[in-house]
């Protein structure tokens, strides 16, 4: 199951290098998990959890939680961005339509 | 002194005209700039076809959007003040003059024009009077600044906070926010009575549904803002 979630992730680098760590750093870190399910065994056996199960679970919600943060951000920047790009977009839009009221003015004129 | 009038409209095309008149009519020493925040009506083609000074989003950036634009233009062009006004006929253009003289002999940073000061002209459903004195001591309780109608979005602002604002405006519902805003940068805030008008026509950009939203999400901005504020400082 982790082997499949690691192509999907390789698959997904294609699309952004960037992006794509956080999920090759937990695909990693699972995978490393399923190769040496002893160190499962040990995290549970440190953090009280009775089924080693339940510590994968563990891992993979707070994966999935880091994930979702950075996405948040990346949405507040990204949302921030395109706010300048269509403000700086319509001032220049008012100039253009000016200049080329005046353009027009002119060539009637002449 | 040079002064621009920020005119955000979204779906405005019957009132535009009108505000605009007055506007040239009441303060005919002032600039003006309608911000057109990609209405679905008619309205830029009303304001073309009338050579209005108007910028015009490509994408709908709601109203805090619109008016940081009327703040970069503001800036660019270099102008000392710049007045907020609604483009739903609202605001009356006479009392930009009120509006602008405490900026002018320098006892404000920022003026808002309030409605509640003398109790004159429209004063608003109790319901959102309500709401309007609970964030108004939610201010005063977070950032001290004694305003009483935190939701006007009738203001002037001066060169300093032209800059500022243009840089640094809330998106959603941008009012009370900037009045906290302002006050945790330091400005002299003012409030001069102003008379309101019911809206000529259109639909108001908060309907009855969206005001509870609307209260949750300014307060909890209100607080935030305190918050990462004292943070960053």
């Amino acid at each position: 199951m982790f082997f499949i979630l690691i192509i999907v992730f390789i698959r997904k680098k294609a699309f952004s290098l960037k992006h794509s760590l956080l999920w090759l750093l937990a695909g990693t870190c699972l995978l490393i998990s399923a190769i040496f399910p002893e160190i499962i065994d040990t995290l549970s056996s440190i953090l009280g959890i009775v089924s080693p199960v339940n510590t994968v679970f563990v891992l993979i919600i707070f994966f999935i939680l880091v994930i979702l943060m950075s996405i948040t951000s990346i949405v507040s920047k990204q949302s921030e961005k395109i706010k300048r790009l269509a403000q700086y977009n319509a001032l220049l839009e008012k100039r253009v339509r000016e200049m080329e009221n005046e353009k027009n003015r002119i060539d009637r004129s002449a | 002194m040079r002064v621009l009038v920020i005119i955000p409209a979204y779906n405005e095309s019957k009132n535009i005209k009108s505000v605009i008149e007055s506007l040239k009519r009441e303060a005919p020493q002032v600039d003006y700039i309608i911000v057109n925040d990609c209405s679905k009506d008619n309205t830029a083609q009303i304001c073309k076809e009338n050579y209005f000074n108007m910028v015009s989003h490509p994408i709908n950036l709601g109203i805090g959007g619109g008016v940081q634009t009327g703040y970069i233009y503001a800036l660019t062009n270099n102008y000392d003040i710049a007045i907020q006004m609604d483009g739903d006929g609202q605001h009356d253009p006479k009392f930009i003059k009120d509006l602008i003289r405490p900026i002018i002999n320098d006892e404000a940073d920022i003026v808002i024009g309030s409605r509640f000061i003398n109790g004159e002209g429209f004063q608003s459903s109790r319901m959102r009077r309500m709401g309007i004195r609970f964030l108004s001591s939610l201010i005063l309780f977070c950032c001290g600044a004694k305003v009483k109608d935190v939701t006007s979005g009738f203001r002037a602002v001066n060169k300093r906070f032209i800059e500022l604002y243009a840089n640094n405006y809330a998106q959603d519902y941008p009012e009370p926010e900037a009045i906290v805003f302002a006050k945790l940068m330091g400005a002299r805030i003012k409030e001069v009575p102003v008379i309101m008008k019911e809206r000529n026509s259109g639909k108001s950009s908060i309907n009855k549904w969206k005001s509870i939203y609307y209260m949750i999400k300014v307060s909890m901005a209100i607080l935030l803002y305190r918050a990462t504020f004292e943070m960053g400082d």
